[in-house]
């Protein structure tokens, strides 16, 4: 059946997605089939080993499906080249990883800088969105350090910082709050919140039940296939 | 699982690092024999035959350039060996962390690592030993060098061997004792990655560009294999400098000294037999022989004044010059110094058979390398002497004076001639005319205007010789020139060749050193691709490494290497600006090389998909 996505900001159809380990073949979607409005609060749940970061990574362009279609913003991310996606990424979505993964030879602002001095902005315009971001996110005092003198929460606040960069429609979050104690898990919720707030599309993969309540809806993934919650 | 079976199946495990830790010991062992090898076989062979043929100022150079470059070829040996090695066990602080942590005893983690880099170390020297014998024996056999071939010396394989393995493991027993040393949690920690540093030390090179920015604080992170690749690169290019460039230089100079000293474009005007003697003499440098017992004062050599105006006669002309070339024994004269009221005496009373050649010093067409002076007009108490006879004969020839024919005579400059291998003395015309009573010349030079056709000027020559009866013969000296330029040449391309070896094994440490730069930043690369960097991107960060690493250690080494070359290897070189030209021209072609080659593993990596490189 032909997808029809301008309604959608994200839309699967029939996704799968197998990995070969040794001789064996591994599935881990299994016909996903998710489609996600603009503006609108998703969390996904399910298991360890479910397929959640693997979703996330389709739809974020960093992996491909085996078979199946993913539109995103209205390109179809399958058939893409990796120079098509490396741009895409970069204005279109905001990723924010369970590790964080800030750059280690980067301090805290010119890891919020980065995304946007690869789409060449204006240095001065750089400058003011690191600091209004960094404000956002309560780390302006640190914007001149390493990520190896932050503590894991902080981390995490500045990869939302640098996932919202290049004011992207869409926001991704693999386990934001899966390695952080709750106080700092806490401060994540916040500034989800207010992303939901500013009408962004966020996508969080999580078993957090504070992420799922603040959730429009909750899908579960089990074994690979789509099980909504409460929709 | 046993001590062994986990060292084995670790170095399995992980292909790409063992293959390319065991190919650059393997490359720099067999390099370093086969320099050796080959020095001994073929570079001393030549300066040995050469001892005969080249006088003993050019052989001095050669040979001094030779030995040179041999330490040179050890030096970057040892410093690949060390630091390859040094390599690989750096990169395993972190494992070694880990399987402490596992709760594995500091002991037997060490005995791992330890049995590895034996592993590694043993096969590395072992085939390169034997690659280094394979490729002695195959290139030894190539034609050109077949002339002069000595036994290989067998010893070196045990000393290359044993010496190698030795600091191998010296080198690569630090960074394990380092690891060895630090808790579980500080050899995990990034802080002790690879000498990753306190992260307010991290110095910026640049504020602006991103690329430049994660690249240099990349290489300062990692100062400490930062530093030893340099230096490692550093002698490697001292060694590519003097090589290359003292060669072309050397070439060019001493070509240049054989050109002035024969003379270019010159023409030998003499009876046929003498010309032919006195161009043999003029070749013995590249191995010509003379005719023994030659009589060079036979009437019939002489050259009658009649052949001066016929040469007056002829337009084109633009000097000409007489000599009288004969040959005796010439006899040192002892002498004293005085040094600090002390009588030093100077020389003994040594023999030797020269060449004896009269010129009149105020029309030489020579321009000789010398040291000290050329004779003076209407002096006839003087001479200048050959460098070998001065090398052999004269302790302090500057000082000294000889006898011949029952005349004393001054010595009052050395210069280098390749006529009869240096053994000459160079002797006012009119006194050595009057020795042997003789009143005329026995060969003549003859110097053309440069723009005159040269075929037809010595046509007319050859003409108005014949018309005027007169038994000479006009021979091009140009033959002679070339033959003795070109194995020059020949020479100093033997030692061009040699550091190309050294070369490859750079260049394999350089790859070793980006694999290492990719290892340490994978991660990072992982997160700034997902983050929308392009894989072109990645690949420009670990080029701007290769090239920060490159252009500092061509930096260090052109300027050392220059300096050597020019002050110690050469005295007054020739150096036009082709000269710069074509020793820059092969420089940057290595330079070039060596970073295009450097960049494989990281396009390599460049293409991985996201996820397999944060797997």
């Amino acid at each position: 059946m032909p997808m029809k996505s301008s309604d959608f900001i994200v839309a699967t159809h029939s996704l799968h997605k197998a990995y070969r380990v040794g001789e064996e073949e591994v599935e881990v979607l299994k016909d996903v089939n998710l489609n996600v409005s603009r503006g609108e609060f998703v969390a996904i749940c399910g298991p360890s080993g479910s397929g959640k970061t693997t979703l996330l990574n389709i739809i974020s362009g960093i992996d491909r499906p085996t078979s199946g279609q993913i539109l995103v913003l209205d390109q179809d991310l399958a058939v893409q080249d990796e120079d098509f996606l490396a741009e895409f990424r970069c204005s279109n979505v905001g990723f924010v990883f369970q590790s964080y993964n800030l750059v280690s030879t980067l301090t805290v602002a010119e890891n919020v800088a980065f995304p946007m001095e690869w789409i060449r902005k204006p240095e001065a315009e750089i400058e003011k969105r690191v600091a209004e971001l960094l404000e956002t996110v309560g780390l302006q005092h640190r914007a001149n350090h390493f990520p190896a003198q932050l503590s894991g929460g902080e981390q995490q606040r500045v990869a939302f910082a640098r996932a919202l960069a290049n004011d992207p429609e869409l926001i991704l979050a693999d386990e934001p709050t899966g390695n952080l104690d709750a106080k700092n898990g806490q401060k994540i919720t916040q500034v989800l919140q207010m992303l939901k707030a500013s009408g962004k599309t966020v996508i969080v993969a999580t078993h957090d039940p504070e992420l799922m309540q603040l959730a429009d809806r909750t899908v579960c993934l089990e074994d690979g296939r789509l099980a909504s919650k409460n929709e | 699982m046993s001590e062994t079976a986990f060292p084995v199946n670790d170095l399995l495990r992980r292909k790409l690092q063992t293959s390319l830790a065991l190919v650059s010991l393997t490359v720099c062992v067999a390099s370093t024999l086969f320099l050796l090898l080959f020095s001994d076989q073929i570079g001393f062979g030549i300066t040995s035959a050469a001892e005969n043929t080249l006088t003993i100022g050019y052989y001095a150079i050669f040979s001094s350039f030779l030995r040179f470059v041999g330490i040179l070829v050890f030096a970057v040996g040892a410093v690949i060996v060390s630091f390859i090695t040094f390599l690989m066990m750096a990169q395993r602080t972190r494992d070694f962390g880990l399987i402490k942590a596992a709760g594995c005893p500091n002991s037997l983690v060490f005995g791992y690592f330890l049995t590895e880099l034996l592993i590694v170390l043993f096969l590395g020297c072992a085939l390169g030993v034997a690659l280094g014998f394979f490729t002695n024996y195959a290139v030894i056999n190539m034609s050109t060098f077949q002339a002069y071939q000595k036994a290989p010396n067998f010893w070196y394989a045990p000393l290359v061997f044993v010496a190698f393995f030795v600091f191998g493991l010296i080198f690569g027993l630090k960074p394990l004792l380092n690891a060895a040393r630090l808790s579980p949690t500080a050899a995990i920690s990034p802080m002790q990655y690879f000498g990753l540093s306190e992260g307010n030390r991290f110095k910026a090179l640049s504020k602006s560009r991103l690329t430049l920015k994660i690249a240099s604080r990349s290489l300062f992170r990692r100062q400490s294999a930062t530093v030893r690749i340099v230096v490692f690169l550093s002698i490697v290019f001292i060694l590519l400098t003097v090589s290359i460039a003292g060669s072309i230089i050397a070439n060019g100079t001493t070509a240049t000294r054989v050109e002035k000293a024969v003379g270019k474009d010159m023409l030998l005007v003499a009876h046929k037999d003498m010309g032919s003697q006195y161009i043999s003499l003029l070749s013995k440098f590249s191995g010509a022989k003379e005719k023994a017992d030659f009589n060079y004062l036979d009437p019939n050599f002489a050259i009658p004044d009649a052949a001066l105006q016929q040469l007056n006669t002829i337009s084109g002309i633009a000097n000409f010059e007489k000599r009288l070339v004969c040959e005796g024994q010439i006899h040192e004269l002892m002498n004293f110094t005085y040094s600090d009221s002390e009588t030093i005496p100077i020389g003994d009373h040594r023999e030797a058979d020269s060449l004896i050649v009269g010129v009149e010093p105020e029309k030489v067409l020579s321009e000789w390398f010398i040291e000290g002076q050329f004779l003076e007009k209407g002096n006839s108490s003087e001479a200048v002497v050959g460098d070998s006879i001065a090398a052999v004969m004269f302790e302090m020839p500057l000082l000294q004076s000889f006898r011949m024919q029952n005349t004393t005579l001054n010595i009052v400059g050395v210069c280098l001639d390749p006529i009869n291998n240096g053994i000459v003395v160079f002797v006012p015309f009119e006194m050595l005319k009057s020795l042997n009573n003789v009143s005329d010349p026995n060969i003549m030079l003859v110097l053309l205007d440069s723009s005159v056709d040269r075929s037809s000027v010595i046509m007319q020559i050859q003409k108005r010789l014949a018309d005027a009866n007169l038994d000479l013969t006009v021979f091009e000296l140009n033959e002679a020139l070339e033959k003795n330029v070109g194995f020059l040449g020949a020479i100093w391309s033997v030692i061009m060749f040699l550091p190309l070896f050294s070369l490859v094994a750079a260049t394999l440490c350089l790859i070793g050193y980006l694999v290492l730069a990719i290892d340490e930043q994978r991660q990072e690369f992982a997160v700034l691709r997902a983050m929308g960097a392009k894989p072109k991107t990645v690949l420009a960060i670990l080029a701007v490494q290769s090239l920060i690493v490159l252009f500092s250690s061509f930096a260090v080494g052109i300027s050392l290497g220059v300096m050597g070359t020019l002050m110690i290897l050469m005295v007054q070189p020739v150096v036009t600006s082709f000269t710069i030209l074509e020793i820059a021209g092969w420089l940057l072609a290595a330079l070039f090389g060596m970073f295009l080659v450097s960049l494989w593993p990281a396009a390599r990596f460049a293409k991985k998909p996201i996820l397999k490189i944060m797997s």
